[in-house]
Protein backbone atom coordinates (compact mmCIF):
# COMPACT_ATOMS: atom_id res chain seq x y z
CA UNK A 1 0.00 0.00 0.00
CA UNK A 2 1.30 3.38 -0.94
CA UNK A 3 0.97 5.90 1.79
CA UNK A 4 2.10 9.44 1.17
CA UNK A 5 4.19 10.22 4.23
CA UNK A 6 5.15 13.75 3.17
CA UNK A 7 3.99 16.30 5.73
CA UNK A 8 1.08 18.42 4.50
CA UNK A 9 2.16 22.02 4.36
CA UNK A 10 -0.05 25.06 4.38
CA UNK A 11 0.28 26.63 0.91
CA UNK A 12 2.27 29.86 1.03
CA UNK A 13 -0.21 31.71 -1.19
CA UNK A 14 -2.96 30.90 1.31
CA UNK A 15 -0.89 32.29 4.19
CA UNK A 16 -0.17 35.50 2.24
CA UNK A 17 -3.86 35.78 1.31
CA UNK A 18 -4.96 35.39 4.92
CA UNK A 19 -2.35 37.93 6.00
CA UNK A 20 -3.82 40.35 3.44
CA UNK A 21 -7.32 39.84 4.84
CA UNK A 22 -6.06 40.57 8.36
CA UNK A 23 -4.05 43.65 7.29
CA UNK A 24 -6.78 45.23 5.13
CA UNK A 25 -9.57 44.16 7.47
CA UNK A 26 -7.79 45.84 10.39
CA UNK A 27 -7.10 48.95 8.29
CA UNK A 28 -10.86 49.64 8.16
CA UNK A 29 -11.02 49.45 11.94
CA UNK A 30 -8.04 51.69 12.70
CA UNK A 31 -9.25 54.22 10.13
CA UNK A 32 -12.53 54.56 12.01
CA UNK A 33 -10.66 55.00 15.33
CA UNK A 34 -8.43 57.65 13.73
CA UNK A 35 -11.38 59.50 12.20
CA UNK A 36 -12.69 60.13 15.71
CA UNK A 37 -9.79 62.49 16.38
CA UNK A 38 -8.43 63.86 13.11
CA UNK A 39 -9.96 65.24 9.93
CA UNK A 40 -9.61 63.42 6.62
CA UNK A 41 -6.64 65.53 5.44
CA UNK A 42 -4.53 65.02 8.56
CA UNK A 43 -5.47 61.34 8.44
CA UNK A 44 -4.05 61.16 4.91
CA UNK A 45 -0.85 62.89 6.09
CA UNK A 46 -0.34 60.42 8.93
CA UNK A 47 -1.30 57.52 6.65
CA UNK A 48 1.59 58.53 4.38
CA UNK A 49 3.94 58.58 7.40
CA UNK A 50 2.91 54.95 7.97
CA UNK A 51 3.85 54.14 4.37
CA UNK A 52 7.41 55.49 4.70
CA UNK A 53 9.03 52.36 6.24
CA UNK A 54 7.57 50.30 3.37
CA UNK A 55 8.90 52.80 0.84
CA UNK A 56 12.40 52.29 2.26
CA UNK A 57 12.05 48.51 2.09
CA UNK A 58 10.57 48.44 -1.41
CA UNK A 59 13.05 51.08 -2.61
CA UNK A 60 15.89 48.87 -1.39
CA UNK A 61 14.35 45.85 -3.19
CA UNK A 62 13.96 47.83 -6.42
CA UNK A 63 17.55 49.10 -6.19
CA UNK A 64 18.77 45.50 -5.81
CA UNK A 65 16.85 44.45 -8.93
CA UNK A 66 17.47 47.61 -10.92
CA UNK A 67 17.74 45.69 -14.16
CA UNK A 68 14.25 44.29 -13.68
CA UNK A 69 12.37 46.68 -15.90
CA UNK A 70 13.02 47.26 -19.54
CA UNK A 71 13.93 50.89 -20.18
CA UNK A 72 11.40 51.01 -22.98
CA UNK A 73 8.11 52.13 -21.58
CA UNK A 74 9.48 52.76 -18.09
CA UNK A 75 8.49 56.44 -18.08
CA UNK A 76 5.02 55.54 -19.22
CA UNK A 77 4.75 52.96 -16.43
CA UNK A 78 6.00 55.46 -13.86
CA UNK A 79 3.44 58.01 -15.05
CA UNK A 80 0.56 55.56 -14.60
CA UNK A 81 1.89 54.35 -11.23
CA UNK A 82 2.19 57.97 -10.03
CA UNK A 83 -1.33 58.73 -11.21
CA UNK A 84 -2.51 55.60 -9.39
CA UNK A 85 -0.99 57.00 -6.19
CA UNK A 86 -2.66 60.41 -6.60
CA UNK A 87 -6.05 58.83 -7.30
CA UNK A 88 -5.53 56.32 -4.48
CA UNK A 89 -4.73 59.17 -2.09
CA UNK A 90 -7.81 61.14 -3.17
CA UNK A 91 -9.82 57.95 -2.66
CA UNK A 92 -8.33 57.67 0.83
CA UNK A 93 -9.36 61.23 1.69
CA UNK A 94 -12.92 60.55 0.50
CA UNK A 95 -12.95 57.30 2.50
CA UNK A 96 -11.70 59.08 5.66
CA UNK A 97 -14.29 61.82 5.06
CA UNK A 98 -17.04 59.17 4.87
CA UNK A 99 -15.94 57.90 8.30
CA UNK A 100 -15.68 61.43 9.76
CA UNK A 101 -19.19 62.27 8.47
CA UNK A 102 -20.72 59.47 10.50
CA UNK A 103 -20.39 56.38 8.34
CA UNK A 104 -19.67 53.39 10.54
CA UNK A 105 -16.69 51.18 9.72
CA UNK A 106 -18.94 48.14 9.41
CA UNK A 107 -20.94 49.82 6.62
CA UNK A 108 -18.34 51.96 4.82
CA UNK A 109 -15.83 49.06 4.55
CA UNK A 110 -18.18 46.86 2.47
CA UNK A 111 -19.14 49.86 0.29
CA UNK A 112 -15.51 50.72 -0.48
CA UNK A 113 -14.82 47.08 -1.33
CA UNK A 114 -17.12 47.54 -4.31
CA UNK A 115 -14.65 49.75 -6.19
CA UNK A 116 -14.06 47.04 -8.84
CA UNK A 117 -17.50 48.10 -10.16
CA UNK A 118 -15.95 51.30 -11.45
CA UNK A 119 -12.87 49.46 -12.75
CA UNK A 120 -15.04 46.99 -14.63
CA UNK A 121 -17.18 49.75 -16.14
CA UNK A 122 -14.08 51.73 -17.19
CA UNK A 123 -12.47 48.61 -18.66
CA UNK A 124 -15.70 48.02 -20.55
CA UNK A 125 -15.78 51.54 -22.00
CA UNK A 126 -12.10 52.46 -22.47
CA UNK A 127 -10.23 49.15 -22.72
CA UNK A 128 -13.03 47.53 -24.73
CA UNK A 129 -13.01 44.52 -22.44
CA UNK A 130 -16.07 42.31 -22.51
CA UNK A 131 -17.96 41.27 -19.41
CA UNK A 132 -18.92 37.70 -18.69
CA UNK A 133 -22.24 36.71 -17.16
CA UNK A 134 -20.62 36.36 -13.75
CA UNK A 135 -19.40 39.95 -13.85
CA UNK A 136 -22.79 41.28 -14.96
CA UNK A 137 -24.26 39.45 -11.96
CA UNK A 138 -21.52 41.00 -9.80
CA UNK A 139 -22.45 44.47 -11.07
CA UNK A 140 -26.13 43.92 -10.29
CA UNK A 141 -25.31 42.62 -6.80
CA UNK A 142 -23.00 45.58 -6.18
CA UNK A 143 -25.84 48.06 -6.75
CA UNK A 144 -28.14 45.94 -4.58
CA UNK A 145 -25.47 45.96 -1.85
CA UNK A 146 -25.15 49.75 -1.95
CA UNK A 147 -28.92 50.07 -1.64
CA UNK A 148 -29.04 47.67 1.33
CA UNK A 149 -26.05 49.25 3.09
CA UNK A 150 -27.47 52.74 2.79
CA UNK A 151 -30.81 51.69 4.28
CA UNK B 1 -28.77 60.50 0.59
CA UNK B 2 -26.44 60.25 3.57
CA UNK B 3 -23.40 62.51 3.30
CA UNK B 4 -21.07 59.66 4.27
CA UNK B 5 -22.44 57.57 1.40
CA UNK B 6 -21.58 60.33 -1.06
CA UNK B 7 -17.97 60.35 0.14
CA UNK B 8 -17.83 56.55 0.10
CA UNK B 9 -19.09 56.62 -3.49
CA UNK B 10 -16.41 59.19 -4.35
CA UNK B 11 -13.74 56.90 -2.87
CA UNK B 12 -15.20 54.10 -4.96
CA UNK B 13 -14.79 56.15 -8.14
CA UNK B 14 -11.17 57.18 -7.40
CA UNK B 15 -10.12 53.67 -6.41
CA UNK B 16 -12.04 52.20 -9.31
CA UNK B 17 -10.02 54.30 -11.75
CA UNK B 18 -6.81 53.08 -10.08
CA UNK B 19 -7.78 49.56 -11.15
CA UNK B 20 -7.18 50.66 -14.75
CA UNK B 21 -4.18 52.97 -14.17
CA UNK B 22 -2.43 50.32 -12.10
CA UNK B 23 -2.94 47.78 -14.85
CA UNK B 24 -1.43 50.27 -17.33
CA UNK B 25 1.52 50.85 -14.96
CA UNK B 26 2.35 47.18 -14.41
CA UNK B 27 2.19 46.61 -18.17
CA UNK B 28 5.44 48.59 -18.37
CA UNK B 29 7.19 48.30 -14.97
CA UNK B 30 7.45 45.76 -12.13
CA UNK B 31 4.93 45.67 -9.31
CA UNK B 32 7.63 46.79 -6.84
CA UNK B 33 8.59 49.84 -8.89
CA UNK B 34 4.91 50.58 -9.45
CA UNK B 35 4.31 50.42 -5.68
CA UNK B 36 7.28 52.71 -5.05
CA UNK B 37 5.95 55.39 -7.42
CA UNK B 38 2.50 54.92 -5.96
CA UNK B 39 4.06 55.80 -2.58
CA UNK B 40 5.92 58.81 -4.02
CA UNK B 41 2.60 60.09 -5.33
CA UNK B 42 1.15 59.69 -1.84
CA UNK B 43 4.03 61.79 -0.48
CA UNK B 44 3.42 64.48 -3.14
CA UNK B 45 -0.30 64.51 -2.41
CA UNK B 46 0.39 64.79 1.32
CA UNK B 47 2.69 67.76 0.66
CA UNK B 48 -0.20 69.40 -1.19
CA UNK B 49 -2.56 68.49 1.65
CA UNK B 50 -0.24 70.35 4.04
CA UNK B 51 -1.32 73.57 2.31
CA UNK B 52 -4.93 73.09 3.38
CA UNK B 53 -4.55 71.20 6.64
CA UNK B 54 -2.05 71.41 9.46
CA UNK B 55 -1.84 68.74 12.11
CA UNK B 56 -2.56 70.30 15.48
CA UNK B 57 -0.73 69.43 18.63
CA UNK B 58 -2.49 67.30 21.19
CA UNK B 59 -3.67 64.41 19.06
CA UNK B 60 -4.47 61.43 21.28
CA UNK B 61 -2.05 58.52 21.24
CA UNK B 62 -4.70 56.08 20.02
CA UNK B 63 -5.72 58.39 17.17
CA UNK B 64 -2.12 59.09 16.16
CA UNK B 65 -1.16 55.43 16.31
CA UNK B 66 -4.29 54.32 14.40
CA UNK B 67 -3.79 56.86 11.67
CA UNK B 68 -0.13 55.99 11.07
CA UNK B 69 -0.84 52.26 11.41
CA UNK B 70 -3.48 52.68 8.67
CA UNK B 71 -0.81 53.50 6.11
CA UNK B 72 1.41 50.63 7.21
CA UNK B 73 -1.43 48.09 7.28
CA UNK B 74 -2.73 49.11 3.85
CA UNK B 75 0.75 49.13 2.31
CA UNK B 76 1.70 45.81 3.88
CA UNK B 77 -1.60 44.36 2.65
CA UNK B 78 -0.71 45.39 -0.90
CA UNK B 79 2.67 43.68 -0.50
CA UNK B 80 1.23 40.44 0.93
CA UNK B 81 -1.36 40.34 -1.87
CA UNK B 82 1.49 40.49 -4.41
CA UNK B 83 3.30 37.73 -2.51
CA UNK B 84 0.14 35.57 -2.56
CA UNK B 85 -0.02 35.88 -6.35
CA UNK B 86 3.73 35.28 -6.74
CA UNK B 87 3.63 32.22 -4.47
CA UNK B 88 1.62 30.21 -6.96
CA UNK B 89 -1.91 31.09 -5.90
CA UNK B 90 -4.38 31.24 -8.78
CA UNK B 91 -5.40 34.86 -9.31
CA UNK B 92 -9.10 34.01 -9.35
CA UNK B 93 -8.84 32.23 -5.98
CA UNK B 94 -6.44 34.68 -4.31
CA UNK B 95 -8.44 37.78 -5.32
CA UNK B 96 -11.72 36.13 -4.34
CA UNK B 97 -10.31 35.13 -0.96
CA UNK B 98 -8.83 38.56 -0.33
CA UNK B 99 -12.20 40.15 -1.19
CA UNK B 100 -13.47 38.75 2.11
CA UNK B 101 -11.53 41.37 4.10
CA UNK B 102 -14.52 43.70 4.68
CA UNK B 103 -16.16 40.93 6.69
CA UNK B 104 -13.22 41.12 9.13
CA UNK B 105 -13.68 44.89 9.40
CA UNK B 106 -17.39 44.35 10.10
CA UNK B 107 -16.61 41.73 12.76
CA UNK B 108 -13.94 43.87 14.43
CA UNK B 109 -16.11 47.01 14.35
CA UNK B 110 -19.02 45.16 15.95
CA UNK B 111 -16.81 43.49 18.58
CA UNK B 112 -14.40 46.31 19.43
CA UNK B 113 -16.27 49.52 18.55
CA UNK B 114 -19.74 48.30 19.53
CA UNK B 115 -21.22 49.15 16.11
CA UNK B 116 -24.59 47.64 15.31
CA UNK B 117 -25.88 46.67 11.86
CA UNK B 118 -29.50 46.45 10.84
CA UNK B 119 -30.56 43.24 9.09
CA UNK B 120 -30.63 45.12 5.79
CA UNK B 121 -27.08 46.40 6.32
CA UNK B 122 -25.84 42.95 7.33
CA UNK B 123 -27.39 41.53 4.15
CA UNK B 124 -25.80 44.41 2.23
CA UNK B 125 -22.34 43.62 3.66
CA UNK B 126 -22.64 39.98 2.62
CA UNK B 127 -23.99 40.86 -0.85
CA UNK B 128 -21.15 43.42 -1.26
CA UNK B 129 -18.53 40.76 -0.60
CA UNK B 130 -20.20 38.33 -3.03
CA UNK B 131 -20.36 41.11 -5.65
CA UNK B 132 -16.67 41.96 -5.14
CA UNK B 133 -15.74 38.30 -5.60
CA UNK B 134 -17.84 37.94 -8.78
CA UNK B 135 -16.42 41.15 -10.24
CA UNK B 136 -12.89 39.87 -9.63
CA UNK B 137 -13.37 36.56 -11.38
CA UNK B 138 -12.95 37.28 -15.06
CA UNK B 139 -11.44 40.61 -15.99
CA UNK B 140 -7.65 40.96 -15.73
CA UNK B 141 -8.08 44.65 -14.96
CA UNK B 142 -10.10 43.86 -11.87
CA UNK B 143 -7.54 41.30 -10.79
CA UNK B 144 -5.03 44.03 -10.41
CA UNK B 145 -7.56 46.40 -8.93
CA UNK B 146 -7.13 45.38 -5.33
CA UNK B 147 -3.38 45.29 -5.29
CA UNK B 148 -2.56 48.88 -4.39
CA UNK B 149 -5.40 49.97 -2.19
CA UNK B 150 -7.73 47.99 -0.12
Amino acid sequence: MNVDSRPRTFPKWLLWSLATIVLWGTWGLVSKIASGGVDAYVNQLLYTVGLLPLMVFVGWTVAKRSAGDAREGRNRGIFWAFLTGILGGLGNIAFFQALVKGGSASVVAPVKALFPVVTVLLALVFLKERLGRVQWLGLALAFLAIYLLSA
Amino acid sequence: MHLWLGFAALALVFWGITGVTQKLATNSISSERSFLWFCWAMVALSAAVLLVARPHAGLGTAVLFSSIAGGTLNGLGAWTSFRALESGGKASIVISLISLYPLLTVGLAVLLLGERLTRMQLAGAIVAVIAAILLSLESPSTESASSHCA
